[in-house]
């Protein structure tokens, strides 16, 4: 009967890298491997080790949270120009018809906005392609429209490659360092 | 010091993958020697990057062909029409052929049941009815109009016949091909299941060019997304986008 029941010890103490309870009988916390009975050595590269980690994490989480923002951005441009339409023209009788479809641009880039910090890839990719659509489509109706505002879009489409890409090295990234 | 009593079987436990010492299940790391317990994460067989490179190289080729059937007012003939359809097949069925190893297990239809093909094409034909009477009273209230699909066909013997090959027939096979089948099956290794439906679900929608239609359109695009990924061929997606176009056509035939 001695496999019957198993005392659970109480923790010792807190992991000194990632706070969380620790046995007394631990060499190693369980949950980030921190040498709790190493020497002062061991504990200070892991430290080290760590916030090189973090500080790559950031990095990456900079370049998703940039892209990101300029969705917003452009959902505010779109905005903008759909009320503008729609205060110049609100005496013709289509006025709906013009104004609702940059509308409806702002609102899916808010909404891709929103949610590229839970899903960067997808929103962004999505965001991008949108992009690209609306410029193609401003071409045609407009050529000259490709040479207007150009630094601004190459810009946002700097910011929203550069965001596809990190969102793809970090899921590399997490999986590669364990990372949930 | 002991604090509680729980039964042994409660905390499931495992062997250490490298000292082979009994720990927790939930231990990330072993709390004996420290290893890491999941296993090791092998170096990505794909270049993520090059398939999405190679992906949107795909999307704005057809982007621009159907930019160009739709908005160039010189190219509104019917040969144009044909050469635009041609060009549509033949980008969906190159990049398709391009892992052609890879993607031909799409083409087989291992699980085809009647039932499930008749519940599919049934939820599709209710779904283009929906679709034919909210877009209806959207374009009557909203842009004062109403919607003709391919004016250009009327006044033709075969009008009837030459608006649902155009409108139904390529359309199903040919942006199934290019969109379940290639674009889909590149975004599976670039992303999770979830994320590669809803990126292929959103640009199928935005390639049609129409902004008031996503509303019906993102949402189709995800069914047959999630039917192409769950019943893992096309030809599910392939009937499905068949009795949607078909039924609106036969809303202008009939």
């Amino acid at each position: 009967m001695e496999n019957s029941i198993a005392l659970t010890p109480e923790p010792a103490a807190k992991c000194d890298a990632c706070y969380t309870d620790v046995l007394n009988d631990d060499a190693f916390c369980a949950n980030c491997g921190y040498p709790v009975k190493g020497t002062e050595f061991e504990q200070k590269t892991f430290i080290a080790n760590q916030e090189v980690l973090h500080l790559d994490l950031g990095e990456y989480n900079d370049k998703i949270k940039k892209a990101g923002n300029s969705l917003y951005y452009l959902s505010g441009i779109f905005l903008l120009n759909a009320l503008f339409i729609f205060f110049t023209n609100k005496d013709e009788e289509d006025v709906l018809g013009v104004t609702l479809p940059v509308l409806i641009l702002s609102i899916l880039f808010l909404v891709l906005g929103g949610y590229s910090r839970k899903k960067p890839l997808a929103c962004i990719i999505c965001g991008l392609s949108l992009y690209v659509i609306v410029q193609i489509l401003f071409i045609i109706a407009d050529p000259m429209s490709l040479v207007r505002g150009i630094i601004f879009k190459i810009i946002i489409i700097g910011y929203l490659i550069k965001g596809i890409k990190s969102a793809l090295e970090l899921e590399s990234f997490k999986k590669e360092n364990n990372i949930a | 010091m002991l604090t509680e009593e729980i039964p042994v079987d409660a905390i499931e436990k495992k062997t250490c993958i490298q000292c082979e010492v009994i720990i927790d299940a939930a231990c990330k790391y072993c709390n004996s020697c420290g290893a890491r317990q999941s296993p090791a994460v092998e170096p990505e067989r794909v270049d993520r990057w090059s398939l999405l490179q190679q992906a949107a190289i795909f999307f704005v080729l057809f982007l621009l062909v159907c930019c160009a059937s739709k908005f160039i007012d010189d190219l509104q003939s019917f040969g144009w029409l044909l050469f635009f359809e041609v060009c549509i097949a033949s980008l969906a069925v190159a990049f398709f052929a391009m892992d052609w190893q890879e993607n031909k297990r799409l083409l087989q239809w291992p699980n085809f049941t009647i039932s499930k093909l008749s519940l599919y094409c049934g939820i599709a034909m209710l779904g283009a009815f929906l679709v034919h009477y909210s877009v209806g009273w959207l374009n009557v209230t909203i842009f004062s109009r109403e919607e003709e699909l391919y004016s250009e066909f009327s006044g033709s013997y075969y009008a009837d016949f030459l608006l649902i090959f155009f409108m139904a027939v390529t359309p199903a096979l040919f942006e199934e091909l290019g969109f379940r089948g290639y674009l889909l099956n590149v975004l599976l290794k670039v992303a999770d299941k979830g994320q590669a439906i809803y990126i292929s679900a959103f640009l199928f929608s935005i390639i049609h060019l129409s902004f008031i239609s996503l509303f019906w359109l993102i949402p189709f695009a995800l069914l047959i997304g999630h039917i192409r990924v769950k019943e893992n061929t096309i030809w599910y997606s392939i009937f499905f986008h068949f009795c949607f176009n078909l039924t609106s056509c036969l809303f202008q035939i009939l």
